[in-house]
């Protein structure tokens, strides 16, 4: 027993050697939404503040895209997190600045609650779909409307916020944007561009607001395919928490293979806290 | 030349082969008629996510086609044989003109699903409740995947992207059941006592009706009748065996050469 604890900790310190900065997502590692905004997950609050507290650098790495940042910092305040927008990497401002760039009018398939972070768009005469996560929104008439949008266009162009499959409520799993993104991609015979998680451009933005290399962050996240192997392929090491959507086949993935595997943030954190300096 | 070979069955597809919309393509109905007086047995296959066998048969019959119930074989029937083999009660994701194909089937405390051209049912809440079934294992059986389809107001959305979409949410596959499957033709001739080799297919469409009849060994004959568009019999390998103008020439080809 003493041999197999000793060898434990041996994996763990060096999993976790040198490991200067957190990304952290949001949605099922520090709560669960649901009716009413949502719960924290136990023990999560508590571990943000001691991430806090450790000097370690952190930032907060989500494709929530169903609230405008605003919003959605506000929720998390008020379930008890030390959290403020300027921390935040999330995909719309990140969609908005493509959009600037080239000239593009989307038609916003999104839902009211994040509309206010594309107040500064040109939506008339649309010449491309910009898809979120838009739950109840995903309407047939209101996936139709983003079809015939796409279909009329000579090069269409689709740009997706994350291309999530699922993510959990308190009442069970949701559908996410990827389905719907998934959906026009079939129907249109062509390829989302996707801002957010998974794409490379999108931890790279977040490492560069943080101020940390790749090799000194690791991300924390309870999507096996987004977050895990979306880290892993920018050299980030990864944790897949046992919370949110997590289910137990994850930890047999065909592809990607986390670096650890934790019960949940407060015990990610544990670890990080005890190994990441030795 | 031709391969002579004793033939046992001729499956017809409708739309588009035996009639368009409401009418008849000239000379069928005396065609078929010819065709009864062979010693073959006659099978109506048709992908449908609408049209129950019933209304399909009324609307037939307007256009004084002689045939009979149990002669038809649609998507629907393919898909409610495959929810008994499977003995799984459905979440049925379908047009309600369509519900009458799966009375008797029980549908409670479901533990599949079956989805065809339901544009009313394809809001957040219904898919999601599909979703989790089929994350729980639930089988996703879909009458086709068309990408879309044509309304009087453009186009519109049919079931392949909603059936992707669930697809990538589950990682799973949906067994699609209609043409050009290989085991919908082979479904449609059960009760006949014959092998692929002994059956004949017409349709107008080259990929769905003749590729899909050739790819388990029948002959195929391409008619230049309804979607039939100039060049189409070159988009398969092995070519159609028989490429005609409608469906009476088919039948005469079939009276002439192969029997």
């Amino acid at each position: 027993m003493a041999a197999a604890a000793a060898a434990a900790t041996a994996a763990w310190a060096q999993r976790l050697a040198g490991v200067r900065g957190l990304l952290l997502d949001v949605s099922g590692v520090l709560y669960d939404g649901g009716d009413g905004g949502g719960t924290a997950i136990p023990g999560s609050v508590e571990a943000v503040a001691r991430i806090k507290r450790s000097g370690l650098k952190l930032r907060f790495c989500t494709n929530e895209s169903q609230k405008s940042r605003d919003k959605f910092v506000g929720l998390l305040q008020r379930l008890g997190f030390d959290i403020s927008v300027n921390e935040v990497t999330s995909p719309a401002p990140a969609a908005c600045q493509i959009l600037k760039e080239r000239g593009l009018r989307p038609y916003l398939l999104v839902h009211d609650d994040v509309l206010p972070e594309f107040d500064e768009m040109d939506t008339s005469n649309p010449n491309c779909v910009v898809i979120a996560d838009s739950g109840d929104g995903f309407s047939y008439q209101n996936v139709n409307k983003a079809f015939r949008v796409l279909v009329s266009l000579e090069n269409p162009v689709l740009i997706s916020l994350g291309k999530g499959r699922y993510y959990k409520e308190s009442d069970g799993l949701m559908l996410d944007v990827g389905p719907y993104m998934k959906a026009l991609e079939y129907a249109c015979d062509i390829q989302a561009e996707v801002v957010g998680k998974p794409a490379p451009a999108f931890f790279q933005a977040a490492l560069k607001e943080m101020g940390v290399e790749a090799h000194e962050t690791i991300m924390i996240g309870d999507d096996i395919v987004s977050d895990v192997g979306g880290a892993q392929r920018c050299g980030i090491r990864a944790l897949q928490v046992r919370t949110g959507k997590f289910r137990p086949c994850d930890e047999h993935h065909p592809e990607v293979k986390a670096d650890g595997y934790v019960n949940d943030l407060a015990e990610a954190v544990d670890l990080i806290l005890q190994y990441a300096n030795k | 030349m031709a391969a002579r070979r004793a033939l046992k069955a001729v499956l017809v597809d409708l739309s588009g082969t035996l009639h368009i919309e409401d009418a008849a393509v000239p000379g069928a109905q005396d065609a078929l008629k010819r065709l009864r007086t062979a010693a073959v047995a006659i099978r109506f296959v048709t992908n449908t996510t609408k049209e129950s066998k019933a209304e399909l048969l009324e609307r037939l019959r307007k256009m004084n086609f002689d045939v009979a119930e149990h002669e038809i074989f649609t998507s629907l029937t393919a898909a409610r044989n495959l929810v008994q083999e499977k003995q799984v009660r459905p979440m049925l994701l379908i047009d309600d003109r369509a519900l009458p194909d799966f009375q008797g089937i029980p549908v409670n405390d479901p533990n599949a699903v079956v989805i065809g051209l339901a544009p009313e049912h394809f809001n957040y809440q219904v898919l999601n409740q599909a979703f989790r079934l089929l994350l729980n294992g639930a089988p996703l059986i879909a009458i086709h995947k068309a990408r879309y389809y044509k309304r009087k107001d453009g186009l519109a959305l049919g079931p392949g992207p909603f059936i992707t979409g669930l697809e990538y949410a589950t990682d799973t596959k949906a067994i699609v059941v209609g043409k050009p499957e290989g085991k919908f033709f082979l479904e449609a001739l059960r009760g006949i006592d014959c092998t692929p080799e002994e059956v004949i297919m017409i349709g107008d469409d080259c990929r769905d009706d003749v590729g899909g009849a050739q790819s388990i060994g029948m002959l195929g004959i391409l008619v230049k009748t309804g979607k039939y568009r100039t060049a189409d019999e070159e988009k398969i390998n092995p070519a159609p065996y028989l490429t005609c103008e409608s469906f009476p020439h088919a039948v005469d080809h079939i009276l002439q050469h192969l029997l």
